[in-house]
């Protein structure tokens, strides 16, 4: 796979669901093996129950801003299916990749009733038109599988490591794990990320 | 957070921009830090802190940013390196300490790092804080890369040193929240001879004041000179560019990434400046006379311009023509955050070329697609907030008194409460404090014809940062209103943030705590307590508090923040809905609980037409259940 | 012709912010929007239903009474001065105990106790006061409490909110409502109500109506009053014949007399534009007997209303005797001036008499009633 510099990868969802951990950990990794990284969040009040995006710069030769330009993304990572929508609207293009989560997460104006949330047939054919390859994950699914929602970003990082869009091994993530983790946490992650694996290569 | 001294000097570690500026004063031999917390800065304090013991170190919140000011120049008087940190409007609040500390100088280093928030995204302004700088004669430095922070953080300390007088580090959101990898250098413990010995009568008074503004220029003239070989300063680009862009901070990598995009390395120069102020003169005129035209690239306001252009003004005879674009032209946007698709559009539109960032076709097929399906998530009290009682107990309060009154609001998350999850009770929001300050006003103009009642609202860390000295002037000045303290044991909105209330110290050890009702009773007020989860009881307590017009009162709020004591204790009750009890969207109901009271705990379900419970968002307070009118939401302890 | 029903909204713009509310009561005591709060009806949240049980039971909205005329005694509407009559008398009850805390004759009180332990109903809502003299709707299911009840108040109470909650309990079946004209209008729009819930209104079964020729506010008369006397030790209020002109206060430490005309500056606006002296919408209908201390004035509408007084004469609970040309000459006056006063004050705010405000009448109506 030609490797495209910088790498533009979108890491999007809502505020909780791990998105800024996930894009530390990959960032980390890349670090570790000796790119320049450079990852722009959005915090502050958008936590509370608000969307959050993550852009992360992947090159060889130079550190990039935090800020991807519209219609730059190479990757979009998506933790949540309206927020891929969102960030492929901006920042999209015909050879983008999108692997997403397929597990909703409602806005407040879904839940009191006065939107309406799209249905996944409708989300996958956004993805399938707007994009070169996509894949809708059932990460969630997965994760409570395992015994805990919250490890729905970490069965993603699987899936996007394992679709081969980052110049990364699975085994760097891994290495990373063990040296973040306590191990308590450290056999539930490495299960999560390995599950992500495999499910992306099995498509 | 990873530890800002995990790893190994000489190693590559991502780290955040006040990581790394944090990381930049460990390594100048820091020995004292103070902030009160505030987006986008919280994070230089915090890291400090969670290293403090191992380090050695001495680290505070301090109950707002003027006495963290005042915290660190006595550091600093006393021989000890100092670092303070705060967002744009903490140094609003500084600026009478740093007004005067300017002229009588410090001794060791003392750093200022002030974080601005363009487009506040989560401030009550948009502020450029840069102007401080010039108005107060001090050197300023603006980091446009992530090494850049932690370098120029610890060079700051040895130029403060150099000028005895304080460096102000300014930062914005894209610097001090994005990531990048930096090389570590060697962190050094501080110097532990701390002793407080002026050197001169009067050194740190206004004695002289007039000879100390001289001093204060002869400091300025040095930091010139300094900055004239600055390491933080450089050109890349042709030799005579079509265009120079003079730009700094986050504007350096959105600057290389245009002029890239648009293929125009060879006709256009980029001179990036981190030592803003005052201006290394000779350096810009050299890059000036590259060029007829310059675009000025920074954020939020014309500051870099305007000084350029006084400059240009001061030595035009030595110049050829030119011509200034940015944002008082109109090419780049005035007002918000800065992007790399504004400075696209800023150098594509003067130099008469197009960038278009998407096929149209494409961008019209994703509008299409995805348009209808994409709202904007709207933000709102979490589940279990206690704000979200309190406001729905004042609403109801403030309706049936009848006399129009109404909430001045104060800043932290029930600033949301300006909005549907606060059912729209707070009808102003701005400096901290200034909930208490404005009742104040209101409650004084009774021989002006006012006649509603008036109700502050602020939080506990908020009441201690600010809201005592309007509340004392309430009592002396005997102003008619309620002051409602929101004590939820916590400054959340920043992350949570220890406080003179809560019993804990910036190290995570006990600390005393201050007793809010005795400090208020000390005042002579009426002081109520009451629990927001009891609407009728809350409720009443507003009634009767609004009916006893005359006096400052105040009714204490107290319930945990939801995060905090989900961490702490598990869920009171279990929480579900009979849905058929449940009246939904019929007439009696109208879906109270879902369209009105809006606890995302609460889901509708239209298919079967029933209000339901998200089990994994719900917190288990129960409230909800004394809502419902037809006894539909059943609670029963956990 | 069937009555226009709309939502919340259009009830908190067309009658509350119009001050066209006369606090019934009928619009409160069914949901948690609306609620009333000393004297005053509160909308505390906003409901967004465009139909709702507020506005189609307000006697201030879409007020067809050729309609409820048809539903509550099968005739039309003829405006006639004193409604739909059977028979009109004076009457008295027979229990002294019941006279003597009754405001005149006690007739209301014998008949509602009377109708209670025939079994014609279970339960009664009828008004009481609070120690700050705020009245509201209360259930009574005994002799003693009906009693309790006894005693005009004056002051507007939103009775029929009581009837809302109560109505929606199993536990009672037959329920009497003693009611101010608009509180009859009220529950007679539930019964004609398009609507499919209507609280139930079939367990009404029997309407008893007192004369009214307008309700006082609360909150500004009872601040008013408490400068001269405490709440707590006023026993009972009254209005003596013309010319006194005066407004009696009974307490504890003794009567204070108030010009009347310092009173009827808290008349609710409402009042105003009411053309409904007699209670006409009731089954039954009671006041005081002009000159004739002790004596109430009853007027017989409904087949129910003469079966029951019927048989209270027969048990000896109440005795009647015939009402003086004289009174009723001066009943029927008195009630044709409210309904020219109320129909010219809303022509007057409306601007033109094709512009009735709530009110649905025919034009020969309108016409007849004017002349």
């Amino acid at each position: 796979m030609k490797e495209k510099d910088p790498l533009n990868v979108i890491v999007t969802g809502v505020g909780g669901q791990g998105n800024v951990l996930l894009s530390q950990l990959i960032g980390r990794a890349l670090v570790r093996a000796g790119y320049c990284v450079t990852i722009g969040e959005t915090y502050g009040a958008s936590q509370r129950g608000g969307a959050v995006m993550s852009h992360v710069r992947i090159s060889r030769q130079a550190q990039y801003g935090p800020l991807i330009p519209h219609g730059q993304a190479d990757v979009i990572l998506g933790l949540e299916p309206v927020e891929t929508l969102r960030v492929l609207g901006q920042y999209g293009n015909p050879g983008v990749t999108v692997i997403t989560n397929s597990r909703p997460v409602y806005p407040l104006a879904v839940a009191v009733g006065a939107a309406r949330y799209p249905s996944v047939e409708e989300i996958a054919r956004a993805l399938e038109e707007l994009s070169s390859r996509a894949w809708l994950i059932n990460a969630t699914e997965i994760a409570l599988d395992l015994g805990a929602s919250i490890l729905a970003n970490i069965v993603m990082v699987g899936a996007l490591v394992g679709a081969g869009v980052l110049p990364l091994a699975p085994e760097e993530i891994e290495l990373e794990f063990q040296e973040s983790l306590p191990g308590d946490k450290l056999d539930l992650n490495l299960k999560a990320f390995r599950r992500g694996l495999a499910e992306i290569k099995a498509r | 957070m990873t530890s800002i001294i995990a790893y190994e000097p000489g190693a590559s570690q991502l780290l955040m921009g006040n990581e790394a500026i944090a990381r930049g004063a460990l390594e100048a031999g820091l020995g004292l830090a103070s902030a009160y917390p505030g987006n986008p800065s919280s994070e230089i304090i915090g890291s400090l802190a969670e290293v403090a013991r191992e380090m050695g170190i001495y680290v505070e919140w301090s109950v707002n940013e003027k006495v963290a000011l005042e915290v660190a120049a006595a550091a600093s008087f006393a021989g000890v390196r100092a670092i303070v940190a705060m967002k744009q409007n903490g140094l609003n609040v500084a600026s009478d300490f740093l007004m005067n500390l300017n002229l009588t100088g410090t001794n060791a280093g003392l750093v200022l790092v002030v974080c601005d928030d363009p487009s506040g995204q989560s401030s009550t302004n948009e502020q450029d804080s840069r102007p401080i700088a010039k108005w107060a004669e001090l050197p300023l430095l603006e980091p446009a890369t992530f090494q850049e922070a932690k370098d120029m953080a610890k060079w700051a300390f040895e130029l403060s040193e150099e000028i005895k007088n304080v460096c102000v580090l300014r930062s914005v959101t894209r610097v001090s929240h994005a990531r990048g990898d930096v090389r570590l250098g060697e962190t050094k413990p501080p110097s532990r001879d701390a002793r407080f010995a002026p050197t001169m009568l009067g050194q740190f008074t206004p004695l002289l004041v007039t000879l100390k503004h001289n001093m204060l220029h002869q400091k300025l003239k040095r930091v010139r000179e300094i900055f004239e070989s600055s390491p933080f300063n450089w050109y890349t680009g042709p030799e005579k560019p079509e265009l120079l862009i003079v730009t700094c901070g986050s504007g350096w990598y959105y600057c290389l990434e245009a002029v890239k995009v648009l293929g125009l390395e060879s006709s256009v120069g980029i001179l990036k400046l981190g030592t803003t102020w005052p201006l290394p003169e000779k350096l810009v005129l050299e890059h000036l006379a590259r060029t007829d035209k310059v675009l000025v690239v920074e954020e939020v306001d014309p500051f870099l311009e305007g000084n350029l252009k006084e400059l240009v003004g001061d030595n035009f005879s030595a110049l050829g023509p030119l011509t200034f674009y940015g944002k008082r032209s109109g090419h780049l946007p005035s007002v918000g955050e800065l992007d790399p698709d504004q400075v696209m559009g800023g150098i594509g539109s003067v130099l008469g070329r197009e960038r278009v960032a998407v096929e149209p076709e494409y961008s019209k097929k994703a509008q299409d697609l995805t348009g209808g399906m994409v709202q904007s998530r709207m933000i709102g009290f979490c589940a279990g907030c206690p704000h979200r009682a309190t406001l729905w107990s004042v609403k109801n309060a403030l309706k049936l008194d009848g006399r129009g009154g109404f909430v001045t609001g104060d800043i932290g998350c029930y600033t949301m409460g300006l909005g549907p999850t606060g059912f729209f009770q707070l009808k102003t929001a701005q400096a901290m404090g200034s909930g208490a300050g404005l009742a104040c006003g209101f409650g004084n103009l009774d021989k002006l014809g006012f006649a509603q009642p008036v109700l502050a609202v602020c939080g506990d860390s908020t009441f201690f940062h600010a809201a005592i000295p309007a509340l004392i002037n309430g009592v002396y000045n005997q102003a008619n209103f309620t002051l409602i303290i929101l004590d939820n044991s916590a400054t959340a909105m920043t992350g949570f943030q220890p406080h003179p209330g809560t019993g804990a110290s910036a190290l995570g050890e006990p600390a005393p705590s201050v007793d809010l009702e005795g400090l208020c009773r000390s005042l002579g007020i009426q002081v109520e307590v009451t629990d927001p989860f009891d609407i009728q009881d809350t409720t009443q307590k507003l009634l009767d508090l609004m009916q006893h017009d005359g006096r400052v009162r105040v009714l204490i709020s107290r319930r945990k923040c939801a995060i905090v004591r989900a961490k702490e204790e598990k869920a009171a009750y279990k929480v579900r809905v009979d849905s058929v009890r449940c009246r939904g969207e019929s007439c009696g109901c109208a879906r109270l609980c879902t369209r009105v009271f809006q606890c995302p705990g609460l889901i509708w379900d239209g298919e079967s037409q029933t209000a339901k419970i998200d089990e994994v968002i719900c917190s288990g307070c129960g409230v909800c259940a004394d809502i419902c009118p037809a006894s539909a939401i059943i609670r029963e302890a956990a | 012709m069937s009555l226009e029903v709309k939502g919340c909204r259009e009830l908190q713009s067309e009658v509350l912010a119009r001050d066209l509310c006369s606090l019934c009561g009928a619009c409160v005591g069914m949901c948690p929007y609306l609620v009333t709060y000393k004297g005053r009806v509160v909308a505390l949240d906003e409901c967004n239903l465009s139909q709702g049980r507020c506005y189609a039971f307000c006697p201030r909205t879409s007020l067809d009474l050729d309609l409820l005329s048809q539903t509550v005694f099968g005739v039309p509407y003829t405006a006639d001065e004193l409604g739909t009559v059977q028979q009109i008398a004076m009457a008295r009850a027979m229990d002294d105990g019941i006279r003597s805390k009754a405001q005149y004759g006690g007739t209301v009180t014998a008949l509602t106790s009377f109708a209670l332990e025939q079994g014609l109903i279970d339960s009664a809502v009828l008004t009481a006061g609070d120690e700050n003299i705020l009245p509201s709707g209360t259930l009574a299911n005994s002799a003693a409490q009906i009693r309790d009840c006894a005693g005009s108040s004056f002051v507007a109470a939103p009775t029929v909110a009581a009837f809302n909650r109560e109505s929606a309990k199993g536990d009672v079946q037959r329920i009497g409502v003693v009611a101010t004209p608009c509180q009859a209008l009220a529950l007679a729009k539930m019964r004609a109500s398009p609507l499919e819930n209507r609280n139930n209104v079939d367990k009404l079964s029997l309407v008893i109506g007192l004369f009214c020729t307008w309700a006082l506010r609360y909150e500004d008369f009872a601040s008013f009053l408490a400068e001269k006397v405490p709440l707590g030790q006023i026993v009972k209020f009254d209005i003596p014949p013309p010319p006194a002109n005066i407004f009696q206060v009974f307490a504890d430490s003794g009567r204070i007399d108030i010009p009347l005309d310092q009173v009827r500056s808290f008349i609710r606006p409402a009042c105003n534009v009411c053309i409904d002296m007699t209670a006409e919408f009731a089954d039954i209908s009671v006041g005081a007997a002009e000159g004739v201390a002790g004596w109430n004035t009853l007027i017989t509408r409904s087949d129910a209303g003469r079966k029951l007084v019927e048989a209270a004469q027969a048990k000896g609970v109440i005795e009647t005797k015939p009402l003086p040309e004289q009174n009723l000459a001066h009943l029927k006056e008195a009630s044709l001036l409210k309904k020219k006063r109320g129909l010219n004050k809303v022509i007057e705010t409306t601007g033109s008499d094709q512009d009735l405000l709530y009110l649905r009448l025919a034009s020969e109506v309108v016409r007849g009633l004017l002349s």
